[in-house]
């Protein structure tokens, strides 16, 4: 069930009903981070309405809010952009990279920064309204993580690209942060209403539905607390991997619709768990590749993909069973957004697909300049991952080296919103795009 | 003699010198990738049957060694793989009278173009061979694993009239997964087994008392123990 958030009286006032035609302005379009965008995207791309550059890499996801963009670029700023023009209203500076994606509400812009702090600014000017410090931010880690060498040392993971998103109800602010807590802060003031510690990094963002806040940990869990007290209602437990940590952990963030629970996991499975009691209703299996995309959730049908197949998946919502299969040419770590009859998808070999809800098939495509030309040939000549040419040493860069290779092509970690027909998305080589 | 003579015999040794032009050699050189030079050293050599063999070293990709297949040398014409190596590129190249040895390189569907320079006598790196195994080891053998999960193997190992054991390894988790195996080895009372594709070693002992392989099964940086017993009837006891 999705919660309407605040309509606001500016948006009825000012006539500006394109305001409310694509969902709320945060990750994953609402609050129960459905994926899915009312009104329509480009069936057809017609080219680049405007791209905005900035100076680092973008893994935010923008959001819409009263005719303005909202993002985070790893060059540690939060921007707010003219969705029309594509001409920056202001920046904000932090004191870390800005890989989440911003929650817009009366007024307020929310988000963190790997800077250990949680911010709230005003939406129109940019000027501070609050911040909060939290126990600081880190990447999840393990010893010879991902088999690198040697085994016991620990290594940062350098695919946990993503900060927790936050989510706005009920008066309060909601997310997850590398410390290992999920807070609960005074949306106007910023004072800590509850904290509650989990095992691990939360870097997964927190879906709100009838009182009720469903977000996932590096701890194996994923958490159903309650919003107002934070006390816990279940815990699910998903799959563990104490041999290199690899087919563990939360980076997708849950949709709640109709009472179930619906979340990809790094155990490679995608679960289906009844939002009341916590109980598992059907898992699918994704032969060990990673789901770290959040799936879209709409007409009976469950969105996904995955990251080392890099498959395009839609399986019914009542039985796990698969509906669709289609194959992307790289990894898929942004999550689908759905306007209409079209699916929107970033992938990491720096291409927008735009799929077709029912079928799966491919619409059109949008590729980075910096994907085309192929520096380091990255990539192979049909734009898969060329992975011996990647992965040159487990022992002296880590796999941190092999990931900056691949976002040299222009990755979409950012996943796509949808407004007034334009279709807004940032890209590693650090620009925002507006496809139309 | 005739001028016409005398230029057609200058002419001939001309081809002749260019013709000659030995594949056999180290060449070193690189790949003019787009950002980047990819490093390469090839050695190319003929055996004593006139068969070409070659290795590859890849500086900067802990490449030495790699073994060079479909190797093809026709006047100045040369063409060779890498296998098991940076996706196993292509080359194909001319070898010319200044000594050097230039064409395509080919790798996951893209193409750049490579220079080489002759850089002395070849220095191949012969591949590792398989061996014969302990007659006891012949025959079917069967185990299981933790590896994410649980894994039935089924091994079975032979002698071969040549010389050389020749194995098949088979993982089953929900289905039947054949390993292709390159390396069959018993030294020093080690049986070691390399499917180098998949990246997968099995080294174990054998232990006469319990009748057993005792081992650890390694795939990359993942080592987990795997002991194998005999398999009660050839074709039944690994089935799923």
């Amino acid at each position: 069930m999705r919660i309407p958030m605040r309509i606001s009286a500016i948006a009825f006032a000012g006539g500006m009903l394109g305001a409310l035609c694509h969902g709320q302005p945060m990750f994953r379009g609402d609050a129960a981070h459905t994926g899915v965008y009312t009104g329509s995207g480009p069936r057809q791309l017609h080219g680049v309405k405007w791209k905005f550059a900035t100076g680092d890499r973008i893994i935010s996801s923008p959001v819409w809010y009263e005719g303005v963009v909202y993002f985070g670029s790893d060059d540690h700023n939060l921007y707010a952009v003219d969705a029309a023009t594509g001409r920056q209203n202001w920046k904000f500076s932090t004191n870390g990279p800005v890989p989440s994606t911003p929650a817009v509400a009366a007024g307020i812009v929310y988000f963190p920064s790997y800077d250990g702090k949680f911010y709230a600014v005003d939406a129109q000017t940019g000027k501070l309204k609050w911040k909060f410090a939290t126990g600081g931010e880190r990447r999840f880690e393990a010893k010879g993580l991902h088999g690198m060498l040697p085994k016991n040392q620990t290594f940062p993971d350098p695919w946990d690209v993503y900060l927790s998103s936050p989510v706005v109800a009920q008066g309060a602010v909601y997310f997850g942060s590398g410390d290992g807590n999920f807070y609960a802060l005074d949306a106007a003031s910023g004072e800590l209403r509850w904290k509650f510690a989990t095992g691990d990094v939360v870097h997964a963002s927190p879906a709100y539905d009838s009182g009720t806040l469903y977000f996932g940990s590096w701890d194996t869990y994923l958490y159903a607390l309650d919003a107002a007290s934070g006390k816990e209602k279940w815990r699910f437990k998903s799959g563990d991997d104490p041999l290199i940590h690899n087919q563990i952990g939360f980076q997708s963030s849950p949709a709640v619709v109709d009472g179930v629970v619906y979340t990809g996991c790094r155990d490679s499975n995608v679960y289906a768990v009844d939002a009341a009691t916590g109980k598992q209703k059907w898992k699918f299996f994704n032969d060990y590749s990673w789901v770290i995309t959040s799936p879209a959730v709409t007409r009976g049908k469950v969105v996904f993909a995955t990251s080392d197949s890099s498959l395009f998946r839609v399986a019914d919502a009542a039985t796990g069973k698969e509906v669709t299969k289609q194959s992307s040419k790289a990894y898929v770590f942004a999550s689908p957004a759905v306007a209409g009859d079209v699916v929107y998808l970033g992938v990491l070999n720096g291409t927008v697909e735009a799929r077709d809800l029912n079928s799966g098939k491919l619409l059109w495509e949008f590729q980075t300049e910096t994907s085309r030309l192929n520096r380091n040939w990255v990539l192979t000549a049909d734009r898969k991952f060329n992975g011996p040419m990647l992965s040159i040493s487990s022992w002296r860069e880590t796999a941190t080296g092999e990931m900056d290779r691949q976002s040299t092509v222009g990755s979409f970690f950012s996943s796509a919103l949808i407004a007034n027909g334009v279709v807004y998305i940032g890209s590693t080589d650090g620009y925002l795009y507006a496809l139309e | 003699m005739s001028d016409l003579l005398r230029a057609t015999i200058l002419v001939s040794a001309a081809l002749l010198c260019q013709a000659a032009e030995p594949a056999a050699a180290r060449w070193e050189g690189d790949v003019q990738i787009p950002g980047k030079e990819l490093r390469i050293v090839i050695d190319l050599a003929q055996d004593s049957h006139g068969q070409w063999t070659g290795s590859a070293i890849v500086l900067g990709f802990g490449i030495k060694g790699a073994p060079l297949t479909d190797i093809a040398v026709k006047e100045s014409d040369v063409s060779f793989t890498i296998k098991g190596a940076l996706g196993d590129p292509k080359f194909k190249g001319r070898l010319a009278a200044n000594h050097t040895l230039t064409g395509d390189f080919q790798q996951g569907g893209n193409t750049a173009p490579f220079t080489l320079q002759k850089a002395g006598e070849p220095q191949v790196d012969a591949p590792r061979h398989s061996t014969t195994i302990r007659r006891e080891l012949e025959g079917a053998w069967q185990g299981e694993m933790d590896f994410f999960g649980t894994v039935k193997v089924r091994l079975e190992m032979a002698n071969q009239p040549g010389g050389n054991a020749t194995a098949k390894f088979t993982l089953t988790r929900t289905r039947d997964n054949p390993l292709p195996l390159n390396l069959v080895t018993d030294e020093g009372g080690i049986l070691t087994l390399q499917a180098t594709d998949a990246g997968i070693t099995y080294e174990g002992k054998f232990r006469k008392e319990a009748n057993e392989i005792n081992g650890i099964f390694q795939q990359g940086p993942i080592e987990v123990t795997l002991v194998l017993h005999p398999a009660a009837k050839s074709g039944e006891a690994a089935r799923p």
